[in-house]
């Protein structure tokens, strides 16, 4: 399935390029990164603000903080790459967390979902539950690319089914939507277990989501595959007629979206110590807001796996610092909201130079 | 306003609690919980109940309480889900009503928008029983067979502030910069909500009018959830470390989340290192996290007796009579029944 042509050349990637300092100028660079500028910018002003704010503790919590954020991020990035948007993603991640988390109480606990369940091996019930998640984009990627339901409208539908199921699971007898907690400490140790690297001591959760990053940007940026889902994205007739397999292609990149889903869930069951039916409510917008501001396109086509990175990087340096500092929370939403805007409207406007 | 917890609502709190919070945990029908049964026949028909959002932890347990104290009187409920939906709840009110059921009782999703539940309710003369969610008290006053059900949401702010004057006062090591002024850092619901307004400020109120002072390192907004408290816990922690003294959360989630971010920071567990941290809702994953000497306390809503109090009322209403101390087993103030909070502290649990 080899594509040939002028589709999806590196052009078709621009969203988020390091330019080449040595041969562009420092402007030229500057443009190119302008999330990067954005990211060192905010932390300059926090740091000037407090400089307590620089420290490896900081640089810890924003990892960890980032982390199950970049696996939906990187899910809700490859479907707006392929030209699609994907509203399920943060139902998912609740779906999964209570799932997992169901299966997953220590047997002492007063208040058990499965009163009866042995102690089952920690791989699975996250396998089950990452299953699930991957099979409902396996059935958003069916309904978008064989029963052409516009993605916005296919995913919304599934946000909803989502839901449905999860809270039906949750609300069964006994647990009657109590929150579920009490999870056992070999679940909990992904979350919040660290990992020691010679002096450093490198959070799971941190490496699980590095590791994720680097198998999306393989994927996406050093595979047929991943040439194709940019084609796609960047012109569906085009490259069907150069002879990507749409439907196929479509199907594996919702199905990698449910999946990246289901393992923010576990995730967050296990970083928390629990898990609730509105566990990641919302979930998905904030991955859709990183992908834009780190260079993605919602038209599609046009998008990198650091840029993702750097967008979720942005609002969790956001987030973290400014409760840092102690600023009114209701201001983090002004700033985000004109950061999102506002790279955007960087971007249009540079593209409009471009051409 | 404030209602002082003395140490006969304490002594009566302690003994509800042993009965509510088993009855929670295990499903137990209402008489075997020792609650009060309501002196009325069972309906012919269903008594409705409208419950504003299936997917409300706290809702969840009334929901069971009034399922369970129905299935004790032998009679029927017809349950169904506002979805968070104003609109949505009011057809649901209005298929009530063309059922002709004999009496409904209504989690109003909008409080505000009681008035429109209420005329529908008195145009039909089918009584009704708001619960959870209170009506304007110009709106309930409109009517003779309205009631509410529920409970002060300025005590469970009192009781809270009681938890960490307790505390305070037994532990001398507390005061970490032994300036005698408590260093605490508040953990508040979403600003718009009432609850989370009253208990931000009413417990605080009562830690100072028991003469401490009290110094506010930090307030920061959540939406009642742990992943989001972690997050600002770490951050707070960061920031000001060991000048924390104590640590307030409107809600249970947001208070197991600082517990957890305080874990991450070596605290509990094995450390030895201790912070107080109080919530409020008294659901198990906070009671665990009690017994396993991490969160010091909370305060149970009590969602049982919220339950009980709400069917005894509307089944005394469906069978015609007027709810009294003696037919429903609570004390009838006007046309509120206040259900009390309960503190729950560490001698509290086993």
């Amino acid at each position: 399935m080899t594509v040939t042509g002028t589709t999806f050349d590196d052009d078709t990637r621009r969203g988020w390029r390091p330019g080449r300092p040595s041969r562009a100028s420092l402007g030229e660079w500057i443009t190119a990164n302008v999330i990067l500028v954005v990211l060192v910018g905010l932390i300059v002003a926090i740091a000037i603000y407090d400089t307590d704010f620089i420290s490896a503790n900081s640089v810890r919590n924003i990892l960890t903080n980032s982390s199950t954020r970049i696996l939906v991020a990187l899910g809700a990035g490859i479907v707006l790459i392929s030209r699609g948007v994907d509203l399920s993603g943060g139902r998912m991640v609740g779906l999964a967390a209570v799932v997992s988390a169901s299966m997953l109480q220590t047997e002492t606990y007063s208040r058990q979902f499965y009163p009866d369940l042995p102690a089952l091996p920690l791989i699975l019930p996250i396998a089950v539950a990452i299953g699930i998640t991957t099979l409902l984009g396996v059935v958003n990627g069916l309904v978008v690319a064989r029963l052409r339901v516009p993605p916005f409208i296919a995913t919304l539908g599934m946000m909803v089914i989502a839901f449905g199921m999860t809270a039906i699971y949750f609300d069964q007898p006994p647990n009657n939507s109590q929150p579920i907690s009490g999870i056992r400490e070999d679940l909990s140790a992904l979350g919040t277990g660290q990992l020691a690297l010679g002096p450093l001591s490198i959070p799971i959760i941190i490496v699980i989501a590095g590791t994720a990053a680097v198998i999306f940007w393989v994927l996406l940026e050093k595979t047929v595959f991943g040439k194709n889902v940019y084609a796609i994205g960047g012109n569906p007739q085009a490259a069907q007629v150069s002879g990507v397999n749409i439907v196929r292609t479509l199907i594996a990149v919702y199905a990698i979206a449910g999946a990246c889903y289901g393992l923010a869930g576990v995730l967050e069951a296990a970083r928390t110590g629990g898990a609730s039916s509105r566990y990641g409510e919302l979930y998905e917008l904030d991955a859709i807001a990183a992908c834009v501001v780190g260079g993605v396109s919602t038209a599609g086509g046009i998008g990198r796996v650091r840029g993702i990175v750097a967008g979720v990087l942005v609002f969790a340096v956001i987030s973290y610092g400014l409760t840092f500092i102690g600023i009114n929370p209701f201001w983090q939403q002004i700033i985000k909201g004109v950061i999102i805007i506002g790279a955007v409207a960087f971007d249009m406007s540079r593209a409009r130079r471009t051409r | 306003m404030t209602r002082r917890s003395g140490a006969f609502a304490m002594a009566t709190a302690s003994m509800l609690l042993l009965s509510a919070v088993p009855a929670t945990a295990q499903d137990a029908t209402a008489a075997e919980g020792g609650l009060p049964v309501a002196d009325c026949a069972a309906p012919d028909k269903a008594i409705g109940v409208a419950v504003f959002r299936f997917d409300n932890e706290y809702l969840s347990l009334v929901r069971e309480a009034i399922g369970a104290a129905a299935a004790a009187k032998g009679a029927q409920v017809d349950v169904v889900d506002g979805q968070n939906s104003q609109p949505a709840q009011n057809e649901q009110i209005d298929l009530f009503i063309s059922k002709a059921l004999p009496a409904i009782a209504v989690n109003q999703v909008d409080r505000e928008l009681a008035n429109v539940t209420l005329e529908k309710a008195k145009a039909a003369d089918i009584p009704v029983v708001f619960f959870n969610k209170e009506p304007l008290p110009e709106v309930l006053s409109t009517w003779d067979k309205a009631y509410y059900v529920g409970a002060k949401a300025e005590e469970s702010g009192a009781m809270q502030g009681q938890l960490v004057i307790d505390y305070w006062n037994a532990h001398p090591e507390a005061d970490r910069n032994g300036d005698g002024v408590i260093q605490y850092v508040m953990l508040s619901g979403p600003a718009d909500h009432q609850d989370a307004q009253i208990r931000t400020v009413e417990s605080i109120k009562a830690i100072n009018d028991a003469g401490i002072q009290t110094e506010q390192l930090q307030r920061e907004i959540g939406d009642w959830n742990r992943a989001m408290a972690i997050e600002q816990m770490g951050a707070i922690y960061a920031q000001h470390g060991d000048a924390i003294e104590f640590v307030l959360a409107n809600n249970d989630n947001m208070a197991i989340g600082a517990v957890e971010a305080l874990k991450a920071n070596g605290y509990f567990g094995d450390s030895g290192r201790f912070l107080p941290v109080v919530g409020v809702d008294a659901t198990e994953p906070a009671l665990e996290s009690m017994r396993a000497g991490e969160l010091l306390g909370t305060v149970l809503n009590d969602a049982v007796n919220q339950g009980q109090a709400t069917f005894n009322l509307a089944c005394v209403l469906a069978g015609g009579g007027t709810p009294t101390a003696e037919n429903t087993g609570y004390a009838i103030d006007g046309q509120y029944v206040w259900v009390p909070y309960v503190p729950v502290g560490p001698d509290d649990i086993q």
